[in-house]
C-alpha cells in the first residue's frame, strides 16, 4: 500500500516547534528509525520522534545524560572499511561482489551518490529521485550490474517526510536489485564477533528493501524486484578485507513495516500534545541539573510514559532520566519488564511489598496477590528478614 | 525463574534500599586466590587488548600495556608476560593429579584447576576472541610467535567455552555470580554492569541501593568496551605516542615513552580490581553448596583433558561437526538441568520458584505405612506416605516426584490429591524397596519435587555419520590463522563530532 504525503501542515509545524522548544533537532534516519522501534509504545518517545528531537543530546551537560557516544577509534575503523571498498574506483567492492554474488562486477557501472550533491535537503532530494531512476533502468536493462553507492530513499514517516541513505542500494543483477549494508565488525569462522550488532545491521537492511519496494510501486513496477535476501559485507579476521554475506531478511521487512504503519502521524501527535507540554526547559542549559530534571519529569507526567528497561536503556537517549522517575514513585518496571508484566493491578513496588507481608489485596490486586504473598512467606521462611545490612561507610 | 518472586524480591529491596540474597548458600566454587583478569580493548577493535591487567585476587596486579596494540610487534611483546605467566599457572595447576574411579576404569584427574575470575560476561567473549586470534597465530617474515602465545590462545579459548557449562567455576564472570546469588533492582539489562551490582549489595550508609547504583555505573568503568570519554583520552595519548617512537617498534625507544598510556589504563583498571576483590571476598564468606565440590571435579577433568591435548600439540576446531554440535549440545543440556537440579535440591531458597510454579510440594508428614502391591510376577513391599501440604496442591495421580533428601535415588508416585484445611493431602508411594534412608518420618515436614540429581537415562551413542539431513555442504574447514590483517595499517581514529552521523560507521 503506497501512503499519501500531504504537505506539512503549517499549524502541525508551529505546534511540534513549540513542543521542541530549544530541544536539539535530529533528522530521521534508519538508526533513529530502529531506536525508536525499541520504544515506540512510549508515548514520551512518540511526541519527540514526531516533533524531531534529538533525544541523545536533550539532556547533555546533566547526569541523566547518555552515554551513546562512539569511540574514535571505533569510528575511523568504519570510515576506512568503507574508503576501502571505494578505493581505487571501488575495486575491492566489486571484487567482494563478484565473489560472493556469483557475476562479474569488474566492469559494473558504480554510481557514487554521496559526491557531487549538495550535503542539504535538496541534495537529498536530487539524490532520492537519481535512485528512483537507476532503479526502473536496472529493471528494465538486466544485462548490466550496476551498484549505487550512497542511494537516498524518501519515505513517510509518522506523516513527515525523511530520507533514509543505503550503502549498496540497487546491485543490479539480471534485473534484481539487491541490497547491500557494509559494517566494520569482523567475521572469524563464518560467525559474527557480535550478535546484536548484525541483528541491527540486518534490520536496517530490511528497511532499505521495504523503502526501495515502496519506491518501486511508486513507480508502477513489481516490488518483488527488490530480493529479499540482504548483502552484508563485513571484514573478515583481523584486517578489513572485505567478505560478503547474504541472509534471508523476510521476516524482519514484515517487521519494519509494521511498524513504519505503527509510527503514530505527527498531526494526531500535535493535536493530543496539552498545549502546556514542551521541552524547552529540559533543553535548558542554564538551568540547574535538578530544574531540568524536574521539567522532564513534569512533561513525561503530562504526556505518559513507558519505561522497559531492556529496551530503553540501548536505544533512547531519555532512559536514564526516566529510570529516576519510575525509581521516584517505585514503579514495578524499574526493575524490568518481566516483573512489571507479572503485576497486573499493582502499581508500586511499595504496594507489591505490602502484599507480599501478606496485607489484603484490592479486588483488581486480587489474581496478583496470591504468589507474591506466597513468594513473601516462602522467602522469609527460608531467609528471614531482619539480617544485617552490608554497608560501607558513606 | 517465578516473576511472583522477582516481583517481591525487588518490592523488598526497594523497601528496605539494600540487595537481598536469593541464595542462601553459594553454588559456585571459588578458589582463595583466583586469577583476576582485566581487560580494556581499544574501541571497535575486537581482537586487541590495549590493556590487560592480571594478577592473583587479594594481591596486587600486573598490567601489560602495548602502546599501539595495532602494531604486532608492541601487541605481542606487550602479551607475553600475560601469555607466559598464564600458560605457567596451567602447567602447575594441572601437574599434580589423583586417581578418580570411572565405572570399572580408574583415570587420573587433577588436583585442582587454575580457576580465573573476569568482571563481565563481556570479558570472557573478548578473552575468547583473543583466545582465538593467538591459537593459530601464522610466522611473519619467517619469525614464529612466542609458543606461549600460541598456548595461551587455546587456553583463553578453552576458556571462554566452557562458560558456557552450567554452573562451572573454571571462568567465572563477577556479573553473573552476582545475578544469580543477589536479588537488586536492577534489570537484566543492568545486570551486566558490575559496579552496579555491588553497589546495590554494599550502599554506601543512608544512600538508597538505586542511588548506589545509579553513582556506580556512571563513575566506574568496567570495560572491555571503551566508552566515548575513555577512548578520547586514549586516542590523544596514543597519537602522541606513535608521533614520539616515529614508528621504531624496538623495546628500547619505545619503553621510555609508555608511561603515559600506562597510567591512563593504571587508572581505569585500579577501580576494577578494587571492585573484583572486594566481591570475591565477601561471596567467599557464604557456605558452599554440598554439589560445588561435584561441579568443580568436573571441572578439573575437563581441565586437565584440555592440559594434556594441548600437550601433545592438539589443535581444536574451530567449527564443530554436525556431530560435535549434537554432542555438545546434549551435554550442556544436561549440565544446566543437573544444576538446576542441585541447587533447588540444596539450597531452599532456590526451590521457592518451583514451589510457586507447583513443580514442588512442601508439607508435614502425617503417616508412613508399609504395604504391598502386584509388581511382575511377586508383590513386592512399597511404603505410603500421606502429606499435608500448607497449600492446595494440583497434581495428576502418577506424577513423579523425588524428595530432596533422596534426589539421586527412586521417585515417589502420586495416588491421590484430597482438599485437607486450607492446603491437601497428598498421598504418595515410593517406587522401590523402602530402607530407612529412603524414608521420612511421622511429623518431619518436607519438600518433594520433580527435580531429580540421577541420571534421566542412558544415552545412547550418536551414529558415527550423521543422517544426510544434518550433513554440511562441505565439511568444517580447518583450523586457521586469522591475523592477515596484522600488516595493515592501522586506520586513522575520528572524533564522532566531525561525521554527519557517526554511527553509520559502527
Amino acid at each position: 500500500m503506497v501512503r499519501r504525503r500531504t504537505p506539512p501542515d503549517p499549524a502541525v509545524e508551529a505546534a511540534l516547534a513549540r513542543v521542541r522548544g530549544r530541544a536539539p533537532q535530529m533528522r530521521p534516519n534508519v538508526r533513529r528509525l530502529a531506536a525508536f522501534a525499541g520504544v515506540h509504545s512510549c508515548p514520551t518517545a512518540a511526541v519527540a520522534f514526531a516533533a524531531r528531537i534529538d533525544t541523545d543530546r536533550l539532556l547533555a551537560g546533566t547526569t541523566a545524560e547518555m552515554p551513546f557516544g562512539q569511540s574514535p577509534f571505533a569510528i575511523g575503523r568504519g570510515i576506512a572499511f568503507e574508503a576501502l571498498l571505494r578505493k581505487h574506483g571501488h575495486a575491492e567492492l566489486r571484487r567482494v561482489l563478484s565473489d560472493g554474488l556469483g557475476v562479474d562486477f569488474s566492469l559494473a557501472a558504480i554510481e557514487n551518490l554521496r559526491e557531487g550533491y549538495q550535503p542539504n535537503r535538496h541534495g537529498l532530494l536530487v539524490r532520492a529521485s537519481v535512485t528512483r531512476g537507476r532503479m526502473a533502468e536496472i529493471v528494465s536493462n538486466p544485462d548490466e550490474p550496476v551498484v549505487l553507492d550512497g542511494a537516498v530513499l524518501r519515505a513517510d514517516v509518522g506523516g513527515l517526510p525523511a530520507f533514509f541513505e543505503a550503502d549498496e542500494m540497487a546491485i543490479g543483477v539480471n534485473g534484481e536489485i539487491i541490497v547491500g549494508e557494509n559494517k566494520s565488525w569482523p567475521v572469524v569462522d563464518g560467525r559474527p564477533t557480535d550478535e546484536e550488532l548484525l541483528g541491527a545491521a540486518l534490520d536496517q537492511a530490511a528497511t532499505y528493501i521495504l523503502l526501495g519496494r515502496r519506491t518501486l510501486e511508486q513507480s508502477g513496477i513489481d516490488p518483488a524486484r527488490i530480493s529479499s535476501k540482504a548483502v552484508l559485507v563485513t571484514p573478515r579476521n583481523t584486517g578489513l578485507a572485505p567478505v560478503l554475506h547474504r541472509q534471508e531478511v523476510g521476516s524482519r521487512i514484515r517487521r519494519v513495516d509494521r511498524l513504519l504503519r505503527g509510527v503514530p502521524n505527527v498531526n494526531d501527535i500535535a493535536a493530543s500534545v496539552p498545549p502546556s507540554a514542551t521541552f524547552d526547559r529540559i533543553a535548558d542549559a542554564s538551568l540547574a541539573e535538578e530544574a531540568r530534571l524536574d521539567a522532564f519529569g513534569e512533561v513525561t507526567e503530562e504526556l505518559g510514559r513507558v519505561y522497559e528497561p531492556a529496551a530503553c536503556l540501548t536505544s533512547c537517549g531519555l532512559a536514564w532520566a526516566c529510570r529516576r522517575c519510575v525509581f521516584a514513585f517505585g514503579g514495578p518496571a524499574l526493575a524490568g519488564g518481566h516483573i512489571a508484566h507479572a503485576l497486573p493491578g499493582v502499581v508500586t513496588l511499595v504496594r507489591v511489598a505490602q502484599l507480599g507481608r501478606g496485607a489484603p489485596p484490592s479486588p483488581a490486586e486480587a489474581p496478583t496477590a496470591a504468589p507474591i504473598a506466597r513468594a513473601g512467606r516462602l522467602y522469609d521462611e527460608v531467609l528471614p528478614p531482619g539480617q544485617p545490612a552490608q554497608q560501607r561507610p558513606a | 525463574m517465578s516473576a511472583a518472586l522477582d516481583a517481591f524480591l525487588a518490592a523488598r529491596v526497594y523497601e528496605t534500599g539494600r540487595a537481598l540474597r536469593r541464595t542462601s548458600l553459594r553454588h559456585t566454587y571459588l578458589a582463595d586466590e583466583p586469577l583476576g583478569v582485566v581487560m580494556w580493548r581499544l574501541g571497535g577493535e575486537r581482537f586487541r587488548a590495549a590493556a590487560i591487567a592480571w594478577g592473583s585476587l587479594g594481591g596486587p596486579f600486573r598490567l601489560a600495556v602495548a602502546g599501539e596494540p595495532r602494531n604486532r610487534d608492541l601487541y605481542f611483546r606487550a602479551l607475553t608476560p600475560f601469555a607466559v605467566d598464564l600458560c605457567a599457572r596451567v602447567r602447575r595447576a594441572a601437574t599434580q593429579k589423583v586417581a578418580r574411579q570411572n565405572g570399572r576404569q580408574q583415570e587420573l584427574i587433577p588436583v585442582g584447576a587454575l580457576q580465573i575470575a573476569v568482571p563481565n560476561r563481556a570479558t570472557v567473549g573478548a578473552l575468547g576472541l583473543l583466545g582465538r586470534y593467538l591459537a593459530y597465530l601464522s610466522d611473519r617474515g619467517g619469525v614464529a610467535p612466542d609458543p606461549a602465545l600460541i598456548e595461551a590462545g587455546k587456553h583463553l579459548r578453552f576458556y571462554a567455552r566452557h562458560t558456557r557449562v552450567a554452573g562451572q567455576s573454571l571462568l567465572v564472570p563477577l556479573d553473573r555470580l552476582i545475578s544469580e546469588h543477589w536479588a537488586t533492582l536492577l534489570s537484566p539489562f543492568e545486570q551486566a554492569n558490575l559496579a552496579a551490582l555491588d553497589a546495590q549489595i554494599e550502599p554506601p550508609s543512608a544512600v538508597h541501593a538505586f542511588d548506589a547504583s545509579a553513582a556506580a555505573e556512571a563513575r566506574t568503568r568496567v570495560g572491555p568496551d571503551p566508552a566515548e570519554d575513555i577512548d578520547r583520552v586514549t586516542e590523544a595519548l596514543l597519537a602522541e605516542f606513535n608521533a614520539a617512537r616515529g614508528g621504531r617498534a624496538d623495546p628500547l625507544a619505545v619503553e621510555p615513552l609508555i608511561g603515559p598510556l600506562r597510567g591512563h589504563y593504571q587508572r581505569l583498571v585500579d577501580p576494577v580490581w578494587q571492585l573484583m576483590n572486594r566481591v570475591v571476598a565477601r561471596e567467599q564468606q557464604l557456605p558452599a553448596a554440598p554439589s560445588v565440590q561435584r561441579r568443580f571435579e568436573a571441572d578439573r577433568e575437563a581441565f586437565g583433558r584440555h592440559v594434556d591435548w594441548v600437550a601433545s600439540g592438539g589443535r581444536y576446531r574451530t567449527t564443530d561437526t554436525p556431530r560435535q554440535a549434537a554432542m555438545t549440545l546434549r551435554r550442556l543440556e544436561d549440565a544446566h538441568a543437573r544444576y538446576e537440579a542441585d541447587r533447588a535440591v540444596e539450597d531452599p531458597a532456590c526451590m521457592i520458584p518451583y514451589l510457586l510454579s507447583g513443580n514442588a510440594i512442601r508439607g508435614v508428614v502425617a503417616s508412613v505405612n508399609e504395604i504391598r502391591v502386584a509388581a511382575r510376577v511377586n508383590r513386592v513391599r512399597r511404603t505410603l506416605i500421606a502429606l499435608d501440604t500448607d497449600e492446595p496442591v494440583v497434581l495428576p495421580a502418577g506424577k513423579e516426584l523425588w524428595w530432596t533428601a533422596t534426589a539421586g535415588d527412586y521417585p515417589w508416585d502420586v495416588q491421590a490429591v484430597s482438599p485437607l484445611g486450607a492446603g491437601s493431602r497428598v498421598t504418595l508411594m515410593l517406587r522401590a524397596a523402602p530402607t530407612p534412608a529412603r524414608l521420612p518420618t511421622v511429623g518431619e515436614r518436607i519438600t518433594l519435587s520433580t527435580l531429580h540429581t540421577g541420571p534421566d537415562a542412558y544415552h545412547l551413542p550418536l551414529p558415527p555419520d550423521p543422517p544426510w539431513t544434518h550433513r554440511p555442504a562441505a565439511p568444517p574447514l580447518s583450523p586457521e590463522p586469522i591475523d592477515a590483517g596484522d600488516s595493515e595499517p592501522p586506520p586513522d581514529a575520528v572524533d564522532g563530532a566531525a561525521v554527519a552521523d557517526p554511527g553509520r560507521y559502527v
